[in-house]
């Protein structure tokens, strides 16, 4: 039985692998205007640097990164009561358009919650844990938290939104993670560990 | 009806939240098996093999490796994770297709080593980046307090295969050994003394099946100091 089940995640793994990279960013962010400031602003702010921690900062974010959530929305492949329907209003078109808008804002810093947790925060980040098999966060995110084409910045995120994620993840609550990756990562990873790298990618710059 | 079982089955095993939905290595036959011949060079292996790599693209799909392996490949000098860079393409390749196929166990790597992760060809581009990268010199080196009997032991039972200076043998698929932390090597030469490295090559278990803990560790102590005059050319 385990067989057949490896055997039929291989097929639908190779689907998921071999499937295109990411499209660089296509969007006309001047187009995104008006659509940013009356449908995104209330919740993620005018310049993409929301204040609540709910939700989540957008400036800066990788173009790829941010039109794939909103497809993922779409698709109901991520899950937000509030995102789901949101996101279904928007053409192909304003999905790149927002994407570019977005990563063209400039990011605020983050802000730390407690600060007692950033020693360990950075050794995970750094480091991971080889005895759980938790990867330093650095190996993808890169150690400044800017992220790449293909694995998100975090850098200056909230930390209740970081650690919200890590634990959606960590339950398959999340499973749009490229390749199951952060499933994976954030399973390994104990509450204690995901608060810590929270505030550490909140210091981040 | 085909297609509508499989669509059902998937269902089954990416269930809607909650449960885990993280890949399980799948356990292969090793060498435990009473049929079981060593690298024999088919499926995956042979496709990745066949393949032509792109260190280029390998430094890309490599990503998702470097969290663990670190980004100059150097690994950890506890041992938890090997030091890969300018290591063979042939035997990384032989390395990571036995984890998919799950031959050689490893529960930690394995999610991050799946076709959902990597693809055929990427595992032939990750190849040939490494084996580009320069060996570290700064790798962990094992105590020191028996380096005599280490060399007369490599002399005896290693040297033939991995060569007098640990360079290996990329067309046999025997591994460099120059510039691997002192930790790794010995808990790999244990696994494959007791049985537990289960795609290891039955001549080495047979040479090394008498050995000690201490010989293990002096002869790794020795390897462990081993280096290569200069930076191997990439062999594609």
């Amino acid at each position: 039985m385990t067989r057949i089940l490896a055997g039929l995640f291989t097929l639908v793994g190779v689907a998921v692998a071999s499937d295109a990279p990411a499209q660089g960013a296509s969007g006309n962010p001047e187009r995104a205007r008006s659509i940013a400031s009356a449908v995104c602003s209330g919740c993620h702010g005018p310049d993409g640097n929301s204040v609540q921690a709910v939700h989540p900062k957008l400036a800066g974010l990788q173009a790829q990164y941010i039109a794939k959530q909103l497809k993922d929305y779409q698709a109901g492949k991520r899950l937000n009561e509030v995102m789901g329907p949101v996101a279904g209003s928007l053409s192909p078109e304003n999905v790149e358009d927002l994407a570019a808008y977005y990563n063209q804002q400039k990011p605020a810093p983050g802000t730390v919650r407690d600060k007692a947790l950033l020693d360990l925060g950075r050794k995970v980040y750094e480091d991971g844990n080889a005895e759980s098999g938790v990867p330093s966060c650095s190996g993808c995110h890169y150690p400044d938290g800017s992220g790449t084409a293909r694995f998100p910045r975090l850098a200056g995120q909230h930390p209740e939104y970081t650690l919200n994620q890590l634990k959606q993840f960590g339950a398959s609550k999340r499973e749009n993670d490229r390749g199951l990756v952060m499933q994976s990562v954030a399973l390994r990873m104990t509450e204690q560990e995901m608060k810590a790298v929270a505030e550490y990618v909140a210091s981040l710059p | 009806m085909v297609k509508r079982l499989l669509i059902a089955a998937v269902m089954a095993i990416l269930p809607a939240g909650g449960s885990a939905a993280v890949p399980e290595q799948p356990k292969g036959k090793g060498i435990e098996s009473r049929d079981y011949r060593w690298n024999e060079l088919t499926g995956e292996e042979a496709e990745a093999l066949r393949r032509k790599g792109d260190a280029q693209r390998g430094r890309q799909a490599y990503e998702v490796c470097q969290g663990c392996h670190r980004p100059d490949g150097s690994g950890r000098p506890d041992g938890a994770y090997p030091q890969l860079a300018g290591q063979h393409a042939t035997v990384l390749i032989k390395q990571m297709t036995d984890i998919r196929a799950g031959t050689r166990d490893n529960p930690k790597m394995y999610p991050f080593s799946t076709p959902h992760v990597i693809n055929v060809q990427e595992i032939a581009d990750i190849a040939v980046y490494l084996e580009g990268l320069a060996i570290p010199r700064h790798n962990a080196k094992g105590p020191g307090a028996d380096l005599e009997r280490g060399r007369s032991l490599y002399d005896k039972d290693c040297k033939t295969c991995h060569g007098a200076n640990g360079e290996g043998n990329a067309a046999k698929f025997y591994p460099v050994l120059a510039g691997q932390h002192y930790p790794y090597l010995v808990r790999q030469a244990r696994d494959i003394r007791d049985g537990k490295r289960r795609n290891a090559n039955p001549k080495m278990v047979k040479a090394v099946k008498g050995y000690s803990d201490g010989e293990l560790e002096a002869v790794s102590d020795y390897m462990s100091r081993l280096a290569l005059a200069k930076k191997r050319k990439p062999a594609k």
